[in-house]
């Protein structure tokens, strides 16, 4: 089963049509999910830009880097899941066109990117944050994967929203 | 009572190059969500901290101090790109009551959050303390959440909405 022919079979179900605005009473469905999806991404950039700028030592110097990432991250996943939903319901509305477009692939692949490059983090350099928890400038390691994730999670953002101008 | 100065601002030399570089209005809409990622976040963490919900590793003077600097810098590049924007295109702004009330509210919620960041530096110990807070606290998280909610809702609907009233 090609991905072609995923897409087309889920752009041909009920609610892909309901999302497109096409069946009564769903012609502001769309706008609607795409607001939640703003509020949701909002929370999840905001949150990971925190500790991100945490790690480059610019922000919240005074705060340990375990206790803000105990304070934010879950609501960092919480936003996650809940952008991922609504993400894939505005995805289903055109799915054949989004799978083919370019700025779609980028975002999938930034968002991989910033995957790896967290489990990198997590399972390198972070295993001796105890050493560099409440140190306002941590190491160099630290550094590095504090600004590849904020890098990938703004590029997620500017290829998100060009998703809108060419499909 | 808009419309004359938005046709006559969209004939401008600025608006017109604006219009015509084909990148600027993506990239700056870009950067006022990367932007308003960082406020909306930074509020929604203090509205829970004073809430009590959720947030709890640090004070709610800590907190603030550490996010209001981003916050009103994050203000700032918000104006400045929504500035580009209505430069480039004054019609679909100001046509859109959705627009006035996202400006209307964007100051409410900009003076609510300088009286409430005064208040925290002022008084500094009697905000970190859930029983001597002041009850309006409550009153502010709730009541600038939903602002700030209602201003992303407002910016979003100003595209779907602005061809009813051409």
């Amino acid at each position: 089963m090609s991905l072609e022919s995923i897409a087309t079979y889920v752009q041909s179900l009920p609610f892909s049509a309901a999302m497109r605005g096409e069946t009564s009473g769903t012609a502001w469905l769309f706008p609607i999910v795409e607001t939640c999806h703003i509020f949701m991404l909002a929370i999840v950039f905001g949150s990971i830009a925190m500790m991100d700028l945490r790690l480059l030592g610019v922000a919240s110097k005074n705060t340990s880097i375990t206790r803000l990432a105990s304070e934010t991250l879950p609501w960092t996943w919480t936003a996650w899941v809940a952008a991922a939903i609504t993400g894939s319901m505005m995805y289903a509305a055109k799915a054949v066109v989004y799978t083919e477009n370019f700025q779609v692939r980028m975002k999938f692949l930034c968002m991989g990117l910033a995957g790896i490059n967290m489990l990198v983090f997590h399972f390198g350099a972070y295993r001796s944050v105890s050493a560099w928890d409440a140190s306002p400038s941590p190491p160099s390691a630290a550094r590095v994967a504090g600004g590849l994730s904020l890098s990938l999670w703004i590029a997620v953002i500017f290829f998100g929203r060009w998703i809108g101008f060419t499909t | 009572m808009f419309r004359p100065f938005a046709d006559w601002l969209s004939g401008t030399r600025i608006s017109v190059a604006l219009q015509n570089a084909e990148w600027v209005i993506p990239t700056s809409q870009s950067i006022h969500i990367v932007s308003v990622s960082i406020l909306f976040a930074s509020a929604v963490m203090v509205n829970l901290r004073l809430l009590g919900v959720g947030i709890r590793g640090r004070s709610v003077s800590q907190l603030t101090s550490n996010v209001l600097p981003w916050m009103w810098g994050a203000l700032a590049a918000l104006i400045f790109t929504g500035t580009v924007q209505t430069i480039a295109e004054p019609v679909r702004q100001f046509v859109a009551p959705v627009f006035w009330a996202k400006m209307i509210m964007i100051v409410v919620v900009a003076l609510l959050t300088v009286t409430f960041s005064k208040a925290v530096q002022r008084h500094a110990q009697q905000w970190d303390r859930a029983d001597t807070r002041p009850r309006a606290a409550k009153a502010f998280a709730i009541g600038s959440t939903l602002l700030w909610m209602a201003i992303i809702t407002c910016g979003r609907f100003i595209g779907y909405t602005y061809s009813f009233y051409l």
